[in-house]
């Protein structure tokens, strides 16, 4: 489990060539999980069969490993068998069956977590913050067995950022381009050039880590430093956070979200989908052909659908501009739901939006434009 | 290091049995319920209810559960509440929960209390009235105003008769289809005790309330308990001391899915009984 220590174990600089034979050697335990290159800057988080697929310089991923190795976008949960002489519920629902529906005759097994060990190496700092946002919903009041033992069973090896996309605004909101929470990782890598600086985090990654290289001190953290004053001054997207969730409160009427939905948005959910915190999911039976078992599983779902706040008698967000709205708030306002910004400032949502919009200008409309 | 999980899974359904099945109004049936496991709850928290295959919805529960026994009135309008309309005694469904936070009982002892319910709304209230019954003298005046469409879609009317005797009963309906056939005679007209027409706000408009002593539960749809808030505040009584249950769609129950999400509330956990302060004025509600 990644993120329950907050001492800082021992800080070394590696050769990247050892390091990623370290990782390498890992792989007789763990999946190895990293961004592979797909196109120009972008890479996909994949499993790989050895570090020399990696494309550790990658700018962004689509999809962010959080949503893909740890919170899964479909995940079976329980199986339902119907034995024979239980009745199916078949449609029309309304039409009673023969002999009753007792449920005895129903076994219900619950499909156990998956518990095999992975190691994430590469992730950015936004995706960390990312993570941490997610053990907010999965590891809360109630949580969640399948999170919950990808979560204690998966290394994450952190990655500060050496390019800043063109859609990239963590600076603004603190999640970037360099780490620093308190928890969400084991190892921490700093590029330096022909060398990694590792920061080990957890005690799992200090067992692990057998690599002496040369131990980093004053002046090895000094020029970590220096290179994240270098990489705060190249961003070139911004949110002005100051007060936010005033100026939302105030315009919740503002023509910018009718404007934006009439003229932009098609509610294709493209952003809710590449957003590294968006959490909802959607239960959903599916009867086998043979009418059998019924499997239950969660999918993602997304608040942009038009059926998603839907109930008997109304919708209560049936407009477009509402639904936008709700997407926006949650991750620039709503910050009484886990008192931290939905936004880790990854700029997945502006990227992959076929149509541009943008929430930091909704968000400088709201402020300028009132 | 292979770590230990600490956890069941939450969303993992509970077999109950239909002991019991109770028509209650048009296409509203009462089921009474048991379990092998223990079950508790408070009142204003619900259930998801549901069957393999078919799904799963959320429900309150319509009284106080009596040694584990525990009651849903359900209304049929949609897939699992269509399906659950079959259902007979013996037979079995599936549940989780109990979920969410309950009507402040407690802080409505030594009140007076007004209950103020439309429709499918008084099936979340009926515990609370259990609870007056039970223990009148803790309570200072207790009025329920209850509103329907018309007397087909009342619930619980066998009951008003036992529930007159120790709180004053405010029944309206917008219309009435037949007087005459009313399973609860005699309907008078007008004021407390008969049946009035016209809109639950109307009865309250006419009510003699002391504001400072007074406390409201509101259950109905959610333009209703709008008119009915804005209208307890003009009789002097304060935000606070109005609670409202919400409904929004809700897949999970448990503040996962965010279906249910109304700002930054989970009407699942945060409420779905919320005092009218905390949830007047949320954008994408009416209240
Ligand atoms: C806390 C809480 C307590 C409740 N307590 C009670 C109670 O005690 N008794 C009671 O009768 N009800 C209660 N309800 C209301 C009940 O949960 C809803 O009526 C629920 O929607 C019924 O589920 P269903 O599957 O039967 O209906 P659904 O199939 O969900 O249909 C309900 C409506 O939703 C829409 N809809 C749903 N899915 C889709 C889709 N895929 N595409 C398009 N439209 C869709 C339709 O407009 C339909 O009319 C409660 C709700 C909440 C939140
Ligand atoms: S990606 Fe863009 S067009 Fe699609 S739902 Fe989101 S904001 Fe609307
Ligand atoms: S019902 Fe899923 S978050 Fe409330």
């Amino acid at each position: 489990m990644t993120g329950e220590r907050t001492f800082q174990k021992f800080k070394r600089l590696i050769s990247k060539k050892a390091f990623l034979l370290w990782l390498d050697s890992l792989k007789k335990d763990y999946k190895l999980i990293g961004p592979r290159y797909y196109r120009g800057n972008q890479a996909v988080f994949k499993e790989v069969d050895s570090s020399k697929e990696l494309f550790m310089e990658y700018e962004s991923a689509m999809l962010s490993p959080g949503k893909l190795f740890l919170y899964k976008p479909q995940e079976e949960l329980f199986r339902f068998t119907f034995n024979e002489t239980s009745n199916p519920p078949s449609p029309p629902f309304s039409k009673r069956g023969m002999g009753g529906f007792s449920s005895k005759k129903i076994t219900v097994d619950e499909i156990k977590p998956d518990m095999a060990k992975q190691v994430i190496v590469g992730v950015h700092p936004c995706d960390v913050n990312a993570i941490l946002y997610l053990d907010r919903t999965f590891l809360g009041a109630f949580k969640d067995p399948h999170y919950e033992a990808r979560r204690k069973n998966t290394l994450i090896i952190s990655l500060n950022c050496t390019h800043v996309g063109g859609n990239c605004f963590c600076s603004s909101v603190g999640a970037g381009p360099f780490l620093h929470s308190v928890g969400g990782y084991d190892v921490l890598l700093t590029d330096f050039e022909s060398e990694y600086l590792v920061e080990i985090k957890s005690r799992e990654a200090e067992e692990l880590f057998g690599l002496e290289g040369r131990g980093a001190g004053r002046d090895e953290m000094r020029f970590k430093a220096e290179k994240e004053k270098a990489m705060q001054g190249k961003f070139r997207k911004t949110l002005n956070v100051s007060g936010l969730d005033n100026i939302f409160a105030e315009n919740m009427e503002h023509p910018v979200w009718q404007q934006t939905a009439e003229e932009k948005c098609l509610s294709c959910s493209n952003c809710v989908m590449v957003c590294p915190t968006c959490f909802c999911y959607d239960l959903r039976d599916e009867m086998s052909m043979n009418l059998k078992t019924v499997t239950r599983y969660r999918c993602f779902d997304a608040c942009l659908d038009i059926r998603f706040a839907e109930v008997h008698g109304g919708n209560f967000r049936q407009s477009r501009a509402a639904r936008l709205r709700q997407f926006v708030a949650h991750k620039l306002d709503q910050t009484n739901q886990y008192g931290v910004f939905g936004t880790v400032g990854c700029g997945r949502c502006i990227t992959w939006c076929p149509t541009g919009i943008d929430l930091t200008e909704i968000a400088e409309e709201l402020r300028t434009k009132n | 290091m292979s770590h230990e999980l600490s956890t069941m899974n939450p969303l993992k359904p509970l077999r109950a049995k239909v002991d019991d099945v109770k028509i209650e109004a048009e296409g509203v049936k009462t089921y009474t319920l048991s379990t092998e496991f223990p079950f508790l709850a408070e009142p204003g928290q619900f259930n998801m209810i549901g069957y393999p295959g078919v799904g799963e919805a959320p429900i309150s529960l319509s009284a106080i559960v009596n040694d584990g026994s525990f009651k849903h009135t359900i209304k049929s309008v949609g897939r699992v509440t269509d399906f659950l309309k079959d259902f007979k005694k013996g037979d079995e469904l599936f549940f989780r929960g109990p979920y969410g936070r309950s009507w402040p009982v407690k802080k409505a002892e030594k009140k007076d209390v007004l209950i103020i319910a439309g429709g499918v709304g008084l099936a979340p209230l009926r515990p609370v009235i259990q609870i007056v019954l039970k223990r009148r003298e803790a309570f200072g005046e207790v009025s329920l105003i209850y509103g329907a469409r018309n007397e087909k879609n009342m619930l619980f009317m066998d009951e008003f008769k036992i529930w007159e005797k120790d709180i004053s009963l405010y029944i309206t309906v917008d219309e009435v289809s037949d007087v005459s056939k009313s399973p609860h005679p005699p309907f008078t007209k007008g004021g407390r005790g008969g049946i009035n027409i016209g809109l639950v706000t109307d009865l309250i408009d006419g009510m003699k309330i002391k504001p400072e002593r007074a406390i409201a539960f509101v259950c109905g749809p959610e333009i209703m308990m709008r008119f009915i808030c804005r209208g307890l505040i003009m009789h002097g009584m304060s935000q606070s001391s109005l609670y409202v249950s919400l409904e929004r769609r809700m897949k999970c129950g448990i503040a996962q899915c965010g279906h249910c999400q109304h700002s930054g509330l989970f009407v699942c956990q945060d409420g779905p009984v919320f005092s009218y302060k905390e949830v007047c004025g949320l954008p994408d509600g009416v209240l």
